[in-house]
């Protein structure tokens, strides 16, 4: 057994059975506090014990997420994401277990998921557990991690700050492969540069075109993605043993494994362009505007 | 399902294997690589730290059409990918002298979870337009991270625990149940209380025994197989991603072969994509989703084989009764 002290301090894991015991009603209007107690004895905690895996640093920054965007929360999304990417320095393999996002909402921060999500009456269950794009935290973590260029966060800055990238270009399998996604970010970009109107409404148009015509045309023929160093990133997981905070003001460093191919992103840019061009814009619908726009 | 492509394709068969497998530079045992089953199982017994695997792969491709097609610049190209951990790499193959593509394709540990997919896509240049996808691979190859047999019908993950006691608090309130299955996970366990039905497990484990255990054996375990498979569906129809233009899509990992296996049970006739549409329909709106629960119910029993399991238990109780051997 852990000493308590140890238990209150690391991020743990959290089943999703306990989820679905533990969340309530009174939880997603956040006018009832979790009970912490309970739900630590069915948390179980990580092996072994790292430093990377300290709730304080990530509570730190939540905080300060909450008090810089008071009143705008989705605006904390970009700013978030990767400093949270950073301060909870891991491998995707670690990443992918839902446990981890489960302790972070239903433990260390319902009062973030409730400030950030609560766009209605109550916050969507998924957001304190589930879908990687839809958790609260996970979708950040996986933002900056499907939308950094090596070790620059800026494009997964800029990314996180269209909620429509996170909302459907983030789901779409296509930008798995890293020039697709790049590249959609870089038209976005120019779309942005030149005040086009209705970005949302053009971004959705743009991902569900690129993932369409992907089903029959082979992007890496265009754009091949040379593999990532992943060694880097190992090193980058074990430096946190001894890593400083992340700069609230600037951006903190990904893991240097190699950025992607200038090459690959202006061979795929006229593509996407066409696409683009020929898509259907559609008319947002009603459902679309939930507690994600402003 | 095939999608229909406007332009020409392959109609020859395209197909790929698996032909060997190095760990670390180490080769993976060969029994790790079932062709039959299209499954490369990564773990090894007493070798728990690895970082990479490389996967050698060969394809064959329809040469004569290929040839004589209207394609130019074929692209033979591997693909790995697993949805858990978006994780994604490529490989391409390039064809040798008797006529095979080959190549090899990476597979970072700290990349992957459970199971990634192997497909093979052949791309080309028709009308000056490069990367035209002309043709795939029947059915992907799985690589497991968590198994040393290469099947590729992952079974159910079976955990023996003491719910009163053991480690798993949320398990506590069901300390009473024999065994209950939960279906939220990478992959659906059954949880088997070991402290609830005093030697039901021992019982489960036995191999021989009286007619009698073979009996309580074979009927728990189709018990707990219709719990499973009914739990399992429910599930796998709970959260359903919509497109655009709200058709249901098939959700990916276990739930897929376990819907495509159960559908056509519970909505007898009816094409997947339209089955699962009907379902999500019924699910959402309410309407007709009391009466699915019976032909699920049928559904589970049949992929639990309940009436072949009953029928051999009751003959054999007929025989026990009747003072005969068995």
């Amino acid at each position: 057994m852990n000493s308590p002290d140890t238990a209150v301090n690391t991020i743990g894991l959290l089943p999703d059975a306990a989820i679905a015991k533990f969340l309530t009603r009174g939880m997603q209007t956040g006018q009832e506090s979790p009970p912490l107690v309970a739900l630590r004895k069915a948390a179980v905690q990580p092996e072994p014990a790292e430093a990377r895996w300290n709730v304080e640093p990530v509570r730190e920054l939540l905080d300060e997420a909450m008090n810089r965007f008071t009143g705008r929360p989705s605006r904390a999304d970009a700013w978030l994401a990767p400093r949270l990417h950073a301060t909870l320095r891991m491998t995707r393999t670690e990443a992918a277990d839902s446990r981890r996002w489960n302790f972070l909402a239903m433990i260390t921060a319902p009062d973030y998921v409730v400030w950030r999500h609560k766009g209605g009456e109550i916050v969507p269950a998924a957001r304190f557990s589930g879908p990687h794009y839809t958790q609260a935290f996970s979708r950040l973590w996986w933002a900056a991690e499907l939308f950094r260029d090596g070790y620059d966060y800026r494009p997964a800055e800029f990314a996180c700050g269209f909620q429509d990238v996170l909302n459907t270009t983030m789901r779409l399998d296509v930008i798995d492969h890293r020039p697709t996604a790049h590249t959609i970010l870089r038209l976005l970009e120019e779309l942005r540069n030149a005040n086009t109107p209705d970005l949302g409404v053009r971004v959705n148009a743009l991902s569900s075109a690129v993932n369409a015509a992907g089903s029959t045309l082979l992007y890496d023929v265009f754009a091949p993605d040379e593999a990532p160093d992943h060694d880097a990133v190992q090193d980058w997981v074990d430096e946190s043993a001894s890593m400083p905070p992340v700069p609230w003001d600037r951006l903190p460093e990904a893991p240097d494994d190699g950025k992607v191919s200038e090459r690959a992103i202006s061979a795929l840019l006229p593509l996407f362009t066409q696409l683009l061009e020929e898509a259907p814009l559609r008319k947002r619908g009603k459902h679309s505007s939930t507690d994600e726009e402003e | 399902m095939k999608a229909a492509f406007p332009y020409p394709t392959l109609f020859g068969d395209v197909s790929f294997e698996v032909t060997a497998v190095t760990v670390d530079g180490s080769p993976l045992p060969y029994t790790h690589v079932s062709k039959a089953e299209q499954t490369v199982a990564l773990h090894q017994t007493g070798r728990d730290k690895w970082d990479v695997a490389v996967l050698h792969i060969r394809a064959a491709l329809p040469e004569q059409e290929l040839a004589d097609g209207p394609w130019t610049d074929a692209v033979c190209l591997a693909v790995l990918t697993e949805k858990a951990t978006n994780a994604r790499t490529s490989g391409r193959l390039t064809r040798v002298q008797d006529g095979s593509w080959q190549g090899r394709i990476e597979l970072v540990r700290n990349n992957h979870l459970n199971r990634a997919s192997l497909s093979l896509t052949v791309a080309a240049t028709l009308d000056n337009l490069p990367g035209r996808v002309i043709g795939t691979a029947e059915r992907d190859w799985f690589v497991d991270l968590k198994v040393t047999t290469p099947v590729r019908q992952r079974e159910i993950e079976i955990v023996e625990i003491d719910f009163r006691e053991g480690d798993l608090e949320w398990l506590r309130p069901f300390k009473e149940a024999p065994w209950i299955v939960e279906t939220t996970g990478e992959i659906p366990t059954v949880y088997l209380n070991t402290s609830a039905v005093e030697g039901l497990v021992e019982v489960l484990h036995g191999k021989g025994g009286s007619a009698e255990e073979k009996l309580l054996r074979e009927m728990t375990s189709s018990q707990i197989a219709q719990d499973a498979w009914t739990a399992m569906f429910h599930t796998a129809i709970s959260d359903l991603d919509l497109d655009e233009d709200g058709t249901p899509q098939m959700p990916g990992g276990w739930r897929e072969p376990v819907l495509q296996m159960m559908l056509p049970d519970v909505l007898p006739g009816r094409q997947l994509t339209d089955a699962l549409f009907d379902i999500n329909e019924r699910r959402t709106k309410g309407f007709g989703w009391s009466e699915l629960q019976t032909s699920v119910q049928y559904a589970a029993g049949r992929r639990s084989q309940m009436t072949k399991k009953l029928a051999v238990a009751t003959r054999s109780v007929n025989s026990v009764a009747r003072g005969g051997s068995q």
